[in-house]
């Protein structure tokens, strides 16, 4: 219990000392973005996201130094977060195809393979139980991740609608893996833990800072390793729903991997500072546009509803982890 | 917020209750399957590929719900605006010809 503490803490103390630094560098080198969603379009610090990735560093390390033992799971999954931030990191500075970034983050997955730090025989699943699938699934833990780091990427539509919706998939891990018995994702979603709340901090209406790709990515990468290595797929699969329908949605209705900046925003701006779902056939139907298709909304209250969605596929993920438990 | 989130919850319940129906089904239907005189390679195969349509299935499901809902809602909540647009206007010229 004072390991999963310390880490958690030192997580979060390394993540909230060097977020305001980050800031204030990102600013100093014009790293910054326009708030589209606000009527007077503020610039934002980008990449707030780095700060992110020192406080998972730092807690990674401490957990590694204090449980040696276990430093090949512990780096795998940190090698693994890092490689995305540094495609998100590239992408934020200069903007990769819609093509080439999904198959840059391929390679995230490829520590967990090189560090033997997942279950060799498969998935574990409620009602049917351990899998064998031996040959495949070190290809299904190439794409997983790669389509976990997309997907966080894609659904962060709003101030804090990332760094709120993950904070609950990775409480929805952690609580999984108390009902499941399994530390390594009890200790990997600690690492995580941290750093995440305090971007939620930083990144909540009205934002101080914007993730940017170097945050999403690497937050996607984490929760798709902390998955794989902690035998959560199951529970994580239902965790990510919202990820995973903003991702389909927008997907299947162009047709093609995108970029934002390629499509029609599927979101405008009103002159009375609400948001509203664009009437174009040609935009996304993403997950910030289905729910303002209700009628228009604050981005505050758009952000809520995200947010409040991702906590109920969190009460279901759990919910499936005690089916794991019971059925298995 | 409260019908956005009532919808999208009942879609989240819908789906995760089909997830673990297909994989009662894939449990108690498809990995038991037996196939004589078949190699059991060309039955492993059939049984991957029942599983994999079944999980193709599940995301059309999905898909086509939610792509329904939110077209029906646009379009309501665009006549109900246009109503209430209407309504004003016409409010107004009574008005203004009295």
């Amino acid at each position: 219990m004072i390991i999963e503490s310390l880490v958690f803490a030192v997580g979060f103390a390394s993540s909230l000392l060097s977020m305001p630094a980050v800031m204030r560098f990102m600013r100093s080198r014009g790293i910054v973005g326009v708030d589209m969603h606000k009527l007077d379009r503020p610039s934002i610090p980008e990449m707030g996201g780095v700060a992110v990735l020192i406080g998972l560093t730092a807690s990674t390390l401490t957990a590694a130094a204090l449980m040696p033992e276990r430093a090949n799971i512990l780096l795998g999954f940190l090698f693994s977060a890092l490689i995305a931030g540094i495609i998100g990191a590239i992408d934020d500075l200069k903007p990769l195809s819609a093509r080439v970034k999904p198959l840059l983050t391929l390679l995230s997955g490829v520590p967990i393979l090189l560090m033997g730090a997942y279950n060799p025989r498969g998935p574990v699943f409620p009602i049917i139980g351990q899998t064998r699938m031996r040959l495949v699934y070190p290809i299904v833990i190439i794409i997983a991740l790669a389509v976990t780091s997309n997907a966080v990427n894609m659904l962060d539509p709003f101030n804090g609608t990332m760094s709120g919706s993950c904070t609950v998939i990775t409480i929805s891990m952690l609580i999984s893996s108390l009902i499941l018995g399994r530390w390594e994702g009890l200790i990997l979603s600690l690492c995580l833990l941290g750093p995440l709340i305090v971007l939620y901090l930083f990144n909540r209406y009205p934002a101080r800072v914007f993730s940017g790709d170097v945050g999403s990515l690497a937050i996607g990468a984490a929760l798709g390793a902390i998955a794989i290595i902690g035998r959560l797929e199951a529970a994580a699969v239902i965790a990510f729903a919202p990820q995973i329908m903003n991702a389909f949605y927008g997907l299947s209705t162009i047709g093609r991997l995108y970029e934002r900046r390629e499509v029609p925003r599927p979101v405008i701006l009103r002159s009375d500072g609400r948001l509203e779902a664009t009437s174009d056939p040609k935009a996304p139907i993403t997950l910030a546009r289905i729910i303002l298709a209700y009628g228009p909304m604050h981005e505050r209250e758009a952000a809520r509803t995200i947010i409040i969605l991702s906590v109920i596929s969190g009460i279901l993920s759990v919910f499936t982890a005690y089916l794991m438990k019971v059925t298995t | 917020m409260i019908r956005r989130i009532v919808d999208f919850t009942l879609i989240l319940i819908f789906m995760w209750a089909c997830m673990i129906l297909g994989l009662w089904i894939i449990d108690r239907i498809i990995v038991p399957l037996e196939m004589p005189y078949v190699h059991p390679l060309i039955t492993a195969t059939i049984k991957v590929g029942a599983s994999s349509a079944l999980a193709i299935i599940w995301l059309w499901i999905w898909r086509e719900i939610v792509k329904r809902m939110f077209w029906h809602t646009l379009r309501s909540h665009r006549r109900r605006s246009m109503r209430s647009r209407d309504g004003e206007s016409g409010g107004k010229s009574i008005k203004g010809n009295n």
